[in-house]
């Protein structure tokens, strides 16, 4: 069989500039208005991955409840820190930790995983991401029990700042919107992406105060202002902590949001048509 | 009124063949170009032109028959007018709502239940979970897969599939229907059913573009046929005429 080929090179854009953005737009506002359907696709995603499990999506807790439990008793002693202030510290930001890092390993199967769906239907694309954002909600919210369980218990003050958890969960979730786009459109393109992304989260895990912490690094401490996941991770668990807001770590977090929007929107506006034939 | 127009379509489709989707590659040919000559010359990437020159009008009550060999372009065409693939050039104007899906096996959740997947069906396809649930006994009756269907799909046989998948797409009714090949399997009880209910179905639509080999489906629902080869359209008009040429053509080579 003969086939008509022709080399890269003129991969011109098919639409001009101004409507591709459109295009883009349309595909993001659209997916948020069926909202419905990503709704459904990610309990449905919960349920189906702990069918016939008794603890389901419990044993995220339960995991991270063991792994606190253990290092609650070796690290105080090894970091030279007080039990009571450090287990509550540790639990929480363990929690964090594990809905960023879940989060971002899924964010690399936003298309790939909806490959059938994109190549069957025509629904806005923008819909996979939003339903990758939604399902590690899910699971981080069956992991919360384990807060007020160490607030309590370690005798944490609740304080009036801890409002400040729903902003905070809302600006994560917006970054998490970006996220599952870019490194699902990066997976999709190259395959080598999912395996470093799981990579470089083992290695941000260490650097990341999470369970130790930033003052242990003394006149380093500027490095870690330069990290957004430090940030991610701060304006989440300071409120719960009983620690007051640090400004530098919203302002990174802001920051990060705005850039990865910008950027990651300039992307899909450029190769969206061409994400149905990447996976 | 429904309306499908193309203007010029063509579809380049770029296929990713080894290395091509590794990113040690794409780095290590921007960082050495030497390297990318070298893989210019036996190309990891090439782009197949699937459709080319694409022109055609579909009105309210047309029945088309997209005809064609296997990869003459038949399913991308279909994916065009559904909106899965945006054209590399040209333009496509459609007005009236398009059924989503093109194949009616495919896109079953093998995990989830019978059940279940009447609802993710049937919102793939539009239909708010809500709407879809008042249909479910009417599916489910058709299917008369009974206690089956409270059981994940990935248990039954190709033939309860089909069953199923058949039943959910046939209870909604878009005014532009894209069908690829299906209505193969089933038993021969099933398969009568099923005739009526897809002759209702068919009928009810404004539009039909259905592609398949089999020259008797063909002509039992389309009256226009259009034959593809090698992504160009190589005779549109009346089904018979098509048909004709079809097998000259086919004759010829």
């Amino acid at each position: 069989m003969h086939l008509p080929m022709h080399h890269p090179g003129d991969d011109r854009p098919a639409q001009n500039q101004t409507s591709r953005f459109l295009l883009a737009w349309r595909d993001i506002v659209e997916g948020l208005r069926r909202y419905w359907m990503w709704v459904i696709l990610a309990q449905q995603d919960i349920r189906l991955r702990y069918r016939g499990s008794i603890l389901g999506p419990f044993w995220v807790t339960v995991s991270t409840a063991i792994m606190v439990a253990a290092m609650g008793v070796i690290y105080p002693r090894l970091l030279n820190v007080g039990t009571a202030e450090y287990v509550p510290y540790l639990a929480i930001g363990m929690v964090i930790w594990s809905f960023l890092s879940a989060l971002m390993n899924d964010a690399c199967q936003t298309f790939i995983g909806a490959a059938q769906i994109i190549q069957q239907v025509k629904i806005p694309l923008s819909t996979h991401a939003y339903r990758v954002v939604l399902r590690n909600l899910i699971s981080f919210a069956h992991s919360l029990v384990v807060i007020p369980v160490v607030m309590i218990g370690f005798g944490v003050p609740a304080r009036w700042d801890i409002i400040l958890t729903l902003p905070a969960l809302a600006l994560l979730a917006v970054n998490g919107v970006w996220i599952s786009v870019l490194l699902g459109m990066l997976s999709a393109r190259f395959r080598d992406i999912p395996p470093i992304v799981g990579n470089a989260l083992t290695v941000v895990f260490f650097i990341t105060p999470v369970f130790w912490h930033v003052e242990a690094l003394g006149p380093l401490q500027w490095i870690e202002r330069l990290n957004p996941f430090y940030g991610m991770v701060d304006i989440l668990r300071a409120p719960l902590i009983g620690v007051s807001p640090s400004l530098s770590s919203w302002a990174m977090v802001v920051g990060v949001t705005v850039f990865g929007s910008t950027a990651t929107f300039a992307l899909f506006a450029r190769y969206r048509p061409r994400i149905v034939f990447w996976i | 009124m429904a309306r499908l127009q193309l203007r010029d379509v063509s579809i380049d489709f770029p296929l990713y063949r080894g290395g091509s989707q590794s990113l040690k590659k794409a780095l290590l040919g921007r960082a050495y170009p030497r390297l990318k000559n070298f893989s210019r010359e036996s190309p990891e990437r090439i782009t197949i032109r699937a459709l080319d020159g694409i022109n055609l009008d579909i009105k309210t009550s047309d029945r088309i028959a997209l005809i064609g060999e296997n990869g003459a372009g038949k399913t991308t065409l279909l994916k065009v007018l559904a909106g899965i693939y945006e054209p590399t050039s040209g333009t496509i104007e459609c007005e009236g709502a398009v059924s989503g899906l093109i194949g009616a096996s495919v896109g079953l959740d093998p995990e989830a239940t019978g059940y279940e997947n009447i609802v993710l069906r049937g919102m793939f396809m539009n239909v708010h979970p809500k709407e879809m649930k008042a249909r479910v006994a009417e599916i489910a009756d058709f299917t008369e897969l009974g206690l089956y269907l409270d059981m994940p799909v990935r248990t039954y046989s190709s033939g309860m599939m089909v069953r199923l998948s058949f039943a959910i797409a046939t209870s909604i009714h878009p005014e532009i229907l894209l069908l690829d090949e299906w209505l193969g399997a089933g038993d021969a009880s099933f398969l009568q059913k099923a005739q009526k209910r897809m002759s209702e179905f068919v009928n009810r639509s404004s539009i039909l573009v259905l592609a398949s080999h089999s020259m008797q489906l063909l002509e039992t629902w389309c009256n226009r046929g259009v034959l593809l080869h090698e992504g160009r359209i190589k005779a549109a008009g009346p089904l018979k005429e098509v048909i004709a040429a079809y097998r000259e053509f086919v004759a010829r080579d």
